[in-house]
């Protein structure tokens, strides 16, 4: 009887749990079947809303930009953060002040981050325009996020610079894990700095990789702000998230039940990829110890 | 024989019942708007004083609250059963909101006779109404005359034949004709042509009965884009990275367009921007006059829940006063809903003023709720999609905003 006392103490965790988590995704459930508009009571509509999903090309597009972007700024995030970690970490004289000036965006808000960019790719006297101008490179010049060739790059190129801080933290505090005996007995032996990233720096990382992969994955997976601001989805669909279809679908369109059952593939979509990079990263952190 | 103290407890008790009194007979009512800060007053501040002096047993609790936030703060008012007594609404809220049972019937009384038929008949959803129109907006083609004066041209184009000689004529002398952006100016663009041979197609349009790629013009619309090319008015492929909002605002309030189809709403700003000589015209088509399009914008509805619906239809019945709603229509450089109302647009926007007289008005059908809303999103994405490839053909264009009214149904 004493064993089951222990249990006990998870109703709280287990009550914050099902109130603020489960049950929004169980009445989410429950809401994409149905005709909901936000207000009134809703209608059962069936499957028809996951059906419309799946047969309107538009959606299964949405779907693939959003997985483009994701792989876009993880990959390039994550290297972009171990780069400057890596050398923030050999320069410890400068360290604290170059990790807060890159950490600052990361603290603006989207819509002043959204609206800078969209000045800087503007196709009129836009700032990255007229800096090649200036480089003598103007038959570079470009409508950054007018050509659906471009757009989605342009924005993951926004996001990334506005989160790398937020990713070279975290390499750092990995770094800070390092036992500093390792670098000197690696340097004992003679390694160039390029073979002590590589083999001893990048494996004793790992835990930070995972870190940084899991939750940028997740992050950029569920985004929509820049895309809302600087493009609004285009040009033709673009730069459209599956994120900002549920934004449009809910305030606009007012169609709440669909918006629910576009959450819900979101929502599986989220979890498998986060699952699978999750068993796939511990599975290195554990080759690595 | 009394004290002096219970005399003044019983005198400040019978002040106390007094004051108790008159604020019970006071009534707070409760006003949401998207319009009335400081951005967009809409001589609202002011008409409420007016109201309020006018109306001395009642009280405004006005909130403004942006057009996106009330999409998200009040449903759950609404579904709660703690909406505001009075709200700002647009006919996509009346209709969602109006179906729910949320909000009030109004009493079809003097004003609604008043009406403007285009407008009464869109505000009438089942014999009854849930809106009371406040504005009319014009959506038109912003001018600068400055620049198309240097270009040897004394007059707005209003055909799409003179559209064509001005945006070479500027061309030629070095300017940039139009702002084009497939977000918005470029729909307009097309809605105000595809519409301008036939208005009263547009509840057909929007219902599946007809559709839009078989509609010989608005085929005809997108087939004028590659001659607006030819003739010089604009870079398609740079056009459809315009975000008209924030780019296309700021390029045209620098002088570096000489025209951009866009809404009225923004001729306040623009005419704080120091030497920029503009006028506000109809959108050019076909038609002589070119096109009106107006836009049934925003009224007020009251909450069935409200606890003072008599104080909330008399607020709503001040705002039919054309001598109160003057004051607004002026502030949003708008029109009066009522066929006897007065204009509050400025002296620049003549040409546009002259359209209407001449009967090239169209109602935008989004606002009146001929088109659903989900395919004005689309609208948007197609044409900028087409300006990124004019060899595209137009029906395939249209038919997908067809597939967006299927949804619907």
């Amino acid at each position: 009887m004493g064993n089951y006392r222990i249990f006990l103490f998870t109703v709280p965790a287990l009550l914050v749990l099902g109130t603020f988590f489960l049950y929004p995704i169980g009445l989410s459930l429950q809401l994409s079947f149905t005709d909901f508009t936000g207000v009134g009571i809703p209608e059962y509509v069936g499957w028809k809303n996951y059906e419309r999903i799946f047969t309107r090309s538009r959606y299964l597009d949405a779907l693939g930009v959003t997985l483009a972007f994701t792989l876009v700024v993880v990959t390039v995030q994550t290297a972009t953060g171990l780069f400057f970690a890596a050398l923030l970490h050999r320069l410890p004289a400068v360290r604290d002040l170059c990790r807060a000036a890159l950490f600052m965006p990361a603290m603006m808000s989207f819509v002043i981050v959204g609206y800078v960019w969209q000045f800087i790719y503007s196709p009129f006297e836009g700032g990255l325009n007229s800096l090649l101008a200036a480089l003598g490179l103007a038959s570079w010049q470009h409508s950054w996020i007018g050509d659906p060739d471009t757009a989605l790059f342009a924005l993951a190129f926004a996001h990334i610079w506005m989160f790398t801080g937020y990713t070279t933290a975290i390499f750092l505090a990995g770094y800070a894990a390092i036992p500093q005996e390792y670098d000197e007995a690696a340097r004992l032996e003679g390694t160039s700095g390029w073979q002590r990233f590589r083999h001893i720096e990048v494996p004793l990382l790992a835990p930070s990789f995972t870190i940084n992969i899991v939750l940028s994955t997740i992050g950029t997976l569920k985004t929509f702000e820049l895309p809302f601001i600087m493009t609004r989805g285009g040009p033709d669909g673009a730069t459209r998230t599956l994120s900002l279809h549920i934004i449009d679908s809910l305030f606009g369109d007012y169609r709440f039940g669909f918006a629910s059952a576009l959450s819900m593939v979101m929502l599986i979509l989220v979890v498998v990829v986060a699952l699978v990079q999750n068993r796939v990263l511990r599975a290195r952190e554990e080759r690595a110890r | 024989m009394r004290s002096p103290s219970t005399r003044c407890i019983a005198g400040t008790a019978a002040l106390a019942l007094c004051a108790t009194t008159g604020i019970a007979r006071a009534v707070t009512l409760e006003v949401t708007a998207w319009k009335g800060n400081d951005a967009e007053p809409a001589a609202l501040p002011e008409l409420i004083e007016r109201f309020e002096a006018a109306h001395p047993d009642i009280a405004i609790d006005f909130s403004y609250i942006s057009r996106t936030d009330t999409d998200i703060v009040l449903p759950p008012r609404l579904q709660a059963g703690n909406a505001p007594d009075v709200m700002m609404t647009d006919m996509p809220l009346v209709k969602v909101w109006g179906e729910a049972g949320l909000l009030a019937p109004l009493e079809t009384g003097d004003w609604y006779e008043r009406l403007d038929p285009a407008v009464k008949q869109a505000v009438t959803i089942d014999d009854q109404v849930h809106v009371m129109p406040l504005e009319i907006i014009g959506m038109g083609n912003f001018v600068n005359m400055g620049l198309l004066r240097a270009a040897g041209i004394d007059a707005p184009p209003t055909t799409i034949d003179e559209l064509k000689t001005a945006c070479t004529a500027l061309a030629d002398n070095g300017v940039k004709p139009m702002i084009f952006a497939g977000g918005f100016s470029a729909p307009l663009f097309a809605i105000a042509n595809g519409l301008e041979h036939d208005p009263a197609a547009a509840p057909a349009l929007g219902t599946e009965e007809v559709a839009f790629e078989d509609n010989q013009a608005f085929i005809d619309t997108l087939a004028l884009f590659p001659q607006l090319v030819e003739a010089g008015c604009f870079d398609p492929e740079v056009q459809a990275g315009v975000d008209p909002w924030s780019t296309g605002l700021a390029e045209f309030k620098a002088g570096n367009f000489a025209m951009m189809p866009q809404g009225a709403w923004n001729i306040r700003d623009f005419s704080s921007v120091d030497g920029l000589d503009f006028v506000f015209a109809p959108i050019p088509s076909a038609r002589d006059t070119g096109v009106a399009l107006d836009l049934f914008g925003v009224g007020w509805s009251i909450s069935s829940q409200s606890e003072h619906p008599e104080a909330a239809k008399a607020f709503v019945d001040f705002f039919t006063d054309e001598t109160h709603l003057q004051a607004l229509l002026e502030a949003e450089s708008a029109y009066s809903p009522f066929v006897d109302g007065a204009s509050g647009m400025a002296a620049l926007a003549a040409p546009y003023d002259e359209a209407r007289a001449a009967g090239g008005t169209i109602l935008f059908p989004f606002g009146v709720l001929h088109w659903p809303k989900p395919l004005e999103a689309e609208i948007f994405d197609s044409m900028t999609g087409y300006l990124l490839d004019l060899d595209q053909d137009p029906s395939e264009v249209l038919s997908r905003w067809d597939e967006i009214v299927e949804d619907q149904y």
